[in-house]
């Protein structure tokens, strides 16, 4: 089943193709990995179908729902959750107010509730708290609930902000290089995260990521992308043995700059 | 010996003291402490736009002025009672707050500040030259209600009016804060992508934030007629700006507490200062600017670091924060990552 599809998406950003006619067809409860040199227009891409970039030609839909030109707080309702490249925690908040706040979408609560403190108004904000706490669970991070967030290391934050987006139930989580910046052993947690996620969840995630180990070791399918363009799909193991993508990542073989071994 | 304070006994003791002093106080006192509630509910409201929602902006004085004019023109030029008047504007000030909002879609930091001051003199030359309506730079006086019938002066009326209306204005921002309006606020505050992923839908917030702030100013400004008895533009100018801005950054950014703080504390300093009227625009920058570089939590900071018992939560800005809050490194904290804490 299609789960996200985008079609021939183009995006220039003042006269430089950032996106040329991209068309990618991900589905439901895989793990999609994307990879590519930098300036590849990764971020472009995760940026259009999260609604951060409006695309010059072509659509995105999720779930059948076409998406194109709405806004990020719309599409996020239709469940789509995304995380970012560089942390991007509330960091005026406690981890257990950063996943509360995860919560926005299943909330009615408005100011009119919030003065009167009404009985439903209550009981959302304890269903809130609870639930924030069985997404800390669920990445093992409860201890930290009332820490704030500045004091937690990058791994942490990281981790804490895949709890906040899984906890909105979304149903497809973009991923913007979970693993940056992490350490060997962390990557290897964060490994073991994604997959409960994808088995245990239920969600569907695309990830654009530089660590190899990681994406060819959890995706169902990579996405190699270079210059705007997509130049190869498939299992890891056939991306690993295409001449384009050894090509992009290594430059041409017989190249005077790489002698052949 | 350590003394313990709740945040909430405080304010107790505060608002009982506010209550009784009529019984104790002479015109004067009662005068300082009615102005003190007007700042502490100017103070909430920019807070609330300013310290949580993130929004730097300059409009403050201009709301408290439009609130202040709608109140008195609308009961000297069309006759009506103040008890009509007042809420009206409010309701005014509110409504050209939420308009804000919109530039506050496009524009941040420096430039909403320039924006929203650039409204904020735009707003000081009307009242300033529109004569045929405003009665120009003299100002004009304005009837006091009256509180005959409860046997008591106006002055002492409108007080206990001013309490009530402080109090339930604190109660209000101390709860919106601790809601999930209240999480979209500090979310949108720290990091508006973040925040737009996860479905805040920012020109609604930016638009609740605005429009709050404006109908906090435009109550104190409804007030104001009836507390002064006379209206003129030099009471709404860019002082007055750098006054509220310097009660929130005093008493502490993303503080509801810290808020009637700077502003108790602020309108003190300012009665202190009076025979010296040169002085205060020196004085209040200057303190503006020395917690701005030093101190940018603001008093509460220490307050809650060394008082036991003191228990808000606190949302202040990371990027206000010491350089000790610097991101630990992953290999430094033992158990990080996805691990289970212990």
């Amino acid at each position: 089943m299609n789960s996200l599809t985008v079609t021939n998406v183009s995006v220039a950003f003042g006269g430089v193709d950032a996106l040329s006619d991209v068309s990618v067809v991900v589905d439901a409860g895989q793990i999609v990995g994307i990879i590519g040199p930098n300036g590849a227009g990764k971020t472009t891409l995760l940026n259009v179908i999260c609604g951060v970039n409006r695309p010059d030609r072509g659509d995105v839909a999720l779930h059948g729902t076409v998406i194109t030109g709405w806004k990020p707080s719309r599409i996020a309702g239709l469940g789509l959750g995304r995380t970012f490249q560089t942390s991007q925690l509330f960091l005026g908040m406690t981890v257990l107010e950063n996943l509360m706040t995860g919560l926005h979408l299943r909330g009615r609560t408005g100011l009119v509730a919030a003065a009167l403190r009404t009985p439903s108004m209550k009981r959302e904000e304890a269903e809130t708290r609870e639930r924030a706490l069985a997404a800390l669970d669920f990445v093992g991070m409860r201890a930290f609930a009332d820490r704030s967030g500045t004091a937690l290391s990058f791994g942490q934050q990281r981790v804490v902000e895949i709890a906040r987006t899984l906890i909105g139930d979304p149903k497809v989580v973009l991923l913007d290089e979970p693993a940056v910046g992490l350490s060997v052993p962390r990557v290897a947690e964060l490994d073991t995260l994604l997959r409960r996620i994808r088995d245990e969840r239920g969600v569907t995630l695309v990830m654009i990521e530089h660590v190899i180990r990681l994406v060819m070791g959890v995706s169902d399918r990579v996405i190699v992308m270079n210059s705007g363009h997509k130049i190869a799909e498939g299992r890891p193991d056939d991306i690993r043995r295409n001449p384009d993508v050894v090509e992009a990542y290594l430059g041409r073989q017989g190249d005077a700059r790489r002698p052949a071994p | 010996m350590r003394v313990v304070v709740s945040h909430r006994a405080f304010l107790v003791v505060l608002f009982a003291a506010l209550a009784v002093l009529p019984v104790v106080a002479n015109q004067y006192t009662l005068f300082v402490g009615n102005l003190m509630m007007l700042y502490i509910i100017l103070a909430l409201g920019l807070n609330l736009l300013v310290g949580f929602a993130g929004q730097l902006a300059f409009a403050n004085a201009a709301m408290y002025g439009i609130g202040a004019y709608g109140a008195a023109l609308l009961q000297v030029r069309l006759g009506l009672s103040y008890w009509i008047a007042a809420p009206c504007g409010a309701l005014l000030a509110m409504a050209i707050g939420t308009l804000l909002a919109f530039p506050a879609l496009r524009l941040s930091g420096i430039y909403l500040a320039l924006a929203t001051l650039a409204f904020a003199q735009f707003t000081q030359w009307v009242l300033l030259h529109w004569n045929t309506v405003t009665f120009g730079a003299g100002g004009f006086p304005v009837p006091q209600p009256d509180f005959s019938a409860l046997g008591m002066s106006p002055d002492r009326g409108i007080y206990y009016v001013t309490w009530v209306v402080t109090v339930v204005l604190l109660a209000f921002a101390w709860r919106v804060v601790r809601s999930r309006v209240g999480r979209a606020f500090v979310a949108m505050r720290d990091r508006e992508m973040a925040a737009q992923a996860l479905g805040v839908d920012l020109l609604r917030y930016k638009a609740v934030a605005f429009a709050l702030s404006g109908f906090y100013a435009g109550t104190a400004g409804a007030l104001y007629p009836a507390v002064l008895a006379y209206v003129s533009p030099e009471g709404f100018d860019l002082f007055q700006m750098i006054l509220h801005k310097a009660m929130i950054v005093v008493g502490g950014m993303g503080s509801i507490v810290g808020s009637v703080i700077g502003a108790s504390l602020l309108v003190y300093l300012l009665e202190l200062l009076r025979q010296f009227k040169a002085t205060q625009e020196i004085v209040f920058g200057a303190l503006l600017l020395a917690f701005v570089l030093f101190q940018p939590r603001g008093l509460v900071y220490f307050v809650k670091r060394y008082v036991p018992g003191w228990a808000e939560p606190l949302h202040y800005a990371s990027d206000s924060g010491s350089s000790s809050d610097v991101t630990v490194a992953d290999e430094v904290v033992t158990g990080s990552g996805g691990g289970a804490p212990r």
